[in-house]
């Protein structure tokens, strides 16, 4: 194989030198393992994470020979590129050197074959002597080679009386190193040309800077940082709220982004979450519509994952998802002041509101639909087949005062039942990262707090007015007194219930580090699809690529090249000598095998007495 | 009378032609096998005709055609293949009549796919004791009960596995899918496919002391499936995310194991090589130089195991990128799986290509695939444990 590729230089000028070390094996052995040990580099280290990070974790000095050495983004580094540049370069040398002599051997007349080879010389061979005419045992051997599959050619020679016959089976299995390595050089070609290359070059030459500033809307993005729109290859995502369209996507590079335009809007009309029973997301789907510039739907349709939406070649994938600016409707209890109606408010997820009549802000985080948790967390016993329960919809803000002091919240919105009480569920967290401290305030009849405000407030007011009585009689009595104003229809056995409730979560609220308390009285629910944007031409060669690839590998592992040659000679001593040779371009073990069937069957048509073997 | 003689040549030879024919060599078995595969092909085309799409038809065309040529290359496939789909369709027909584990004693102890699995690792670890024995002492009829209980387990992983297909959808039709999408279920399909194969190459190279090489690997997995189940209790049945539900994982999945089992039994056949090399050097009065075969023949199998698995990993690599294409919009991302992937094909292509170079030969070979061990079991296992990336799922 590879034996009869490399020998056969003749002319030792430097180019013939540098193009044989090019095209050698050893160096395309040498590369693979190189380019193999590199690639365990990036996988050891998180890649393309954000500086601070790595400063963290290696130092300021360590931090800079690993920047200098490109170890954060190792596979768009120059010297990654160049090794398999240099795979590549290796491959094409190889295979313009070796596919004119292959082709020149697939095509190679049989007699060639016979005049360049000696039955006895081949791996395989064996000697008999037939008491058959010469004719008629090329006869059989050409029958027996036939049955085969071997497509025999016979071949006289004139100058020594002697018949030889060819065959020949994978003729085309150098078709096979044709085929993979073509493949291979063809492949690299498109996925560098997927590496955004003319992006590369623009942004080298200084055409193309990205924008660093992402607090800024799309008509303040400086237009260097905008890419052309007729852009051949791109990759981009973009966040659209429900409801919203967009006709842009950004490529994130470095720590700046790019902006794309689009030949068509996206509007998203809607994203859900399909869930299974265990809570567990089943699918995440973007119902989007896609329409041009003068508002005419081009199509619409469903974005899942694993099911993109294409349209003239631009492909849609759900990506991610975000809240996109819920509506929330809250109310807030004074702490201070438990006793005077509760304030109400609205805002969007992501704005900050003031919280009058103290120096806090409230900044909205987040909101979610859904907070599907294990039945366990939430009863000692839970409710026998009911693994998880849904607590229904939450929303995190962080309140922060001007004097520097605040919390982060998480706030369920329906009450959350736990041994027969009711109760408000509220997290709370002074640091970031921190678990939530939970704080449960039973709630009343009417499924809120206000029973409990009124409690408290009648309290504070009660501790002012009657210093020296007995605490614990006045605490019972301000808690029936206030159960006879405001819940008359309450149970001795809820009574009882609420009353521990309350207290404990009277003793919880002195470590409570904001002077109100906000509860989410409705929403207007409103999800963000993260879309991912791809246009890529070349995704059919690599298609193609991958085909070829297999092909041939199939091709060379399983179709190997095997001859066949046999000699038949007249003896004087009247009969025909018949040797018979043969070689397997692979498996020569398979081969063998196949070869002892051949001599069994040789011997028994050719009727051939004193068969001898010599393998 | 020529004319007549001339004939009776021409016969003769045509004769002669068609005796050599591989049709010829064909049995009434292959045939039948060729019938019976034809025919249920027939029926699935036409009871699904309407639900199947194209990549659907491709892949049922290459199961038949692949089904056909192994059945008639390797015989025993035609009857293990028979045996599983005839237990594994009982096991569904059992489900489907209402039956349970809780009141089938049948479903309970030997078809439902938890069962099936755990007889498999009964079987394996009973068929490595047996290879060691074998090994050691070399008795006939211990190394043909260690090939039958590999078989054993064999036969029962794969009913295991294809009951368990079915299961997955009674309760929770929506949770339904093809076993190989958590550690659990990919240990199974990796113990089953790499049992089957050694058989093969058993079969082929006609010495069963390499199963003392091959099957304690084999063994180690199945203690780790039963650490994952009892453990971990990784054996329950679960949704899948959204990002698993792909067509084209299914294929990636279990073609990937196929490829990593002959990778593993080429390491272990290139330890064997090693050790019996030395053995040989010392003068050969070992049991290693005793029990193993020939050298050159153990150097055929491994680079037949890794040709084979090189192919299959080829492929199953691009049927990953393809899924990667359609969950996430890129074929490669270099994720930390993906990318030793890419380390693993690189490897094996440089073994390959060493081999067909004169320098390298036998030991250093040997040493090589053996090697290569540590890059596939951190490709399959260490990504999974130690390293973060979109192929999490497969965390403990
Ligand atoms: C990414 C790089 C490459 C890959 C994946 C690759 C792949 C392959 C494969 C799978 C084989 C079959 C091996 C066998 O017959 O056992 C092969 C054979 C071969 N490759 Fe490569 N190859 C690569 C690069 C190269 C380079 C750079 C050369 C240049 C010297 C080369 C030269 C050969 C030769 C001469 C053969 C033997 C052909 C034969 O057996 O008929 N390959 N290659």
């Amino acid at each position: 194989m590879a034996k009869q590729i490399s020998v056969g230089v003749v002319n030792h000028s430097r180019a013939r030198l540098a193009v044989n070390f090019l095209g050698s094996m050893r160096l395309a052995v040498n590369l693979l393992v190189l380019l193999a040990i590199a690639s365990i580099i990036g996988t050891v280290l998180n890649q393309q994470q954000p500086y601070q990070n790595y400063i963290l974790k290696f130092g300021p000095f360590w931090f800079d020979v690993f920047r200098d050495l490109g170890l954060y983004n190792v596979y768009r580094t120059n010297w990654y590129l160049a090794i398999v540049g240099f795979l590549v370069l290796s491959t094409t040398t190889c295979l313009i050197r070796n596919t004119p002599r292959m082709l020149r051997e697939m095509r190679e007349p049989d007699t060639a074959i016979a005049s360049a080879y000696e039955p006895q010389r081949m791996a395989n061979s064996i000697t008999l002597h037939s008491p058959l005419s010469m004719d008629h045992a090329t006869q059989m051997v050409t029958a027996i080679l036939r049955g085969r599959g071997y497509r025999p050619k016979t071949h006289e020679s004139a100058a020594d009386h002697c018949m030889t016959v060819v065959g020949r089976k994978g003729r085309y299995n150098r078709l096979g190193y044709i085929l993979t390595h073509a493949a291979i050089i063809v492949f690299c070609a498109a996925a560098l040309y997927n590496a955004d290359i003319p992006v590369k070059l623009a942004m080298l030459v200084g055409s193309v800077r990205p924008e660093n500033n992402f607090h800024i809307p799309l008509s303040g993005v400086s237009k260097a940082a905008w890419l052309p729109d007729n852009n051949p290859a791109y990759r981009g995502t973009v966040t659209v709220p429900e409801g919203q369209s967009t006709h842009v996507v950004y490529e994130l590079v470095g720590d700046g982004y790019l902006v794309q335009k689009l030949p068509f809007h996206i509007l998203v009309k809607r994203f859900h979450v399909a869930y299974y029973s265990t809570g567990m997301p089943k699918d995440f789907i973007s119902n989007i519509v896609i329409y041009n510039n003068e508002g005419k739907v081009l199509k619409e349709g469903n974005v899942r994952v694993n099911h993109p939406l294409t349209y003239k070649g631009v492909q849609i994938f759900q990506a991610s998802f975000v809240d996109g600016g819920s509506l929330l409707k809250m109310k807030r209890y004074m702490l201070n002041n438990p006793g005077a109606d509760a304030i109400r408010q609205k805002a969007r997820v992501g704005q900050s509101v003031d919280v009058s009549g103290t120096s806090y802000k409230l900044k909205l985080k987040n909101f979610s639909l859904d907070n599907v948790v294990p039945a366990r967390a939430i009863e000692a016993k839970p409710v026998k087949g009911l693994k998880h329960v849904n607590l229904g919809p939450s929303f995190t803000y962080i309140a922060q005062s001007k004097s520097g002091s605040g919390a982060e919240f998480k706030t369920y919105m329906q009450p959350i039942a736990r041994n027969g009480q009711s109760y408000f569920v509220q997290g709370v967290r002074t640091a970031f990262g921190a678990p939530y401290q939970y704080l449960f305030i039973p709630t009343g009849p009417n499924g809120n707090i206000g029973l409990f405000m009124k409690y408290l407030s009648a309290l504070q007011d009660q501790v002012t007015a009657s210093d020296g009585k007995n605490t614990r009689d006045y605490v019972l009595d301000t808690f029936k007194r206030v159960v006879a104003d405001y819940a008359p229809s309450m149970t001795a056995r809820a009574e009882a219930l609420y009353f521990q409730s309350a207290i404990s979560a009277i003793l919880q609220l002195r470590a409570y580090p904001a002077p109100f308390i906000v509860t989410l009285t409705g929403f207007d629910h409103r999800w963000a699809a993260g879309l991912e944007v791809t246009k890529w031409p070349a995704t059919i060669v690599i298609y193609w690529g991958c085909a070829v690839l297999v092909l041939g590998i199939f091709i060379l592992f399983y179709l190997p090249q095997r001859r066949i040659l046999v000699r038949l000679r007249t003896l004087s001593s009247g009969g025909t000598e018949v040797i018979i040779g043969g070689t397997s371009s692979r498996n020569p073990y398979e081969f063998t095998k196949e070869f002892e069937g051949f001599a069994v069957r040789f011997k028994n048509v050719l009727r051939s007495q004193d068969g001898k073997k010599e393998n | 009378m020529m004319a007549s003689s001339h004939a009776n040549e021409l016969l003769a030879l045509t004769k002669i032609e068609a005796e050599g024919r591989w049709t010829n060599r064909l049995s009434k078995l292959d045939w039948l096998w060729f019938a019976g595969l034809s025919i249920s092909v027939g029926i699935l085309v036409d009871v699904f005709n309407s639900q199947f799409w194209f990549w659907q038809y491709v892949v049922l065309a290459v199961w038949y055609v692949t089904l056909i040529a192994v059945g008639i290359h390797w015989r025993p496939m035609q009857g293990a293949f028979l045996t599983v789909v005839t237990a594994a369709l009982l096991g569904v027909w059992l489900y489907s009549i209402g039956q349970t584990p809780a009141n089938d004693i049948v479903l309970r102890y030997v078809l439902q796919g938890y069962a099936g699995v755990m007889w498999m690792v009964g079987f394996l670890l009973a068929a490595t004791i047996a290879y060691l024995i074998y090994f050691f002492t070399l008795l006939e009829k211990v190394g043909r009960l260690a090939t039958g209980l590999t078989w054993a387990g064999v036969l029962m992983g794969f009913i295991g596995l294809g009951v368990r297909w079915r299961e997955t959808y009674i309760g929770h039709p929506s949770w339904g899918h093809v076993p190989v999408t958590n550690l659990w279920e990919v240990m199974v399909v990796f113990c089953a496919c790499t049992s089957l194969f050694y058989l093969y190459y058993e079969s082929r190279i006609k010495s069963r002391a390499l199963g003392a090489f091959v099957m304690p690997l084999v063994a180690a997995s199945a203690i780790f499936l039963l650490w994952l189940t009892f453990v971990q209790h990784m054996d329950r049945i679960a949704p899948i995310i959204p990002a698993l539900q792909s067509f084209w994982m299914k294929l990636h999945v279990p073609m990937m194991f196929v490829a990593y089992a002959n990778f593993t039994i080429a390491s272990f056949v290139g330890l064997a090589y090693i050790l019996g090399d030395r053995s040989r050097k010392r003068g050969g009065g070992g049991i290693l130089a005793r029990a193993l075969p020939s050298g050159e023949l153990m150097d055929d199998m491994m680079a037949k195991a890794i040709a084979l698995g090189f192919l299959l990993f080829t492929i199953a690599t691009i049927l990953g990128a393809v899924w990667a294409a359609k969950a996430w919009g890129g074929f490669w991302s270099w994720d930390p799986k993906e990318t030793w992937a890419l380390i693993v094909w690189l490897n094996y292509a440089g073994f390959l290509h060493a081999r067909t170079s004169k320098g390298l030969r036998g030991k250093q070979m040997a040493w090589w695939s053996f090697m290569s061990l540590w890059v596939v079991t951190f490709c399959f296992l260490g990504v999974n444990l130690f390293l973060s990336g979109l192929h999490s799922y497969g965390k403990l």
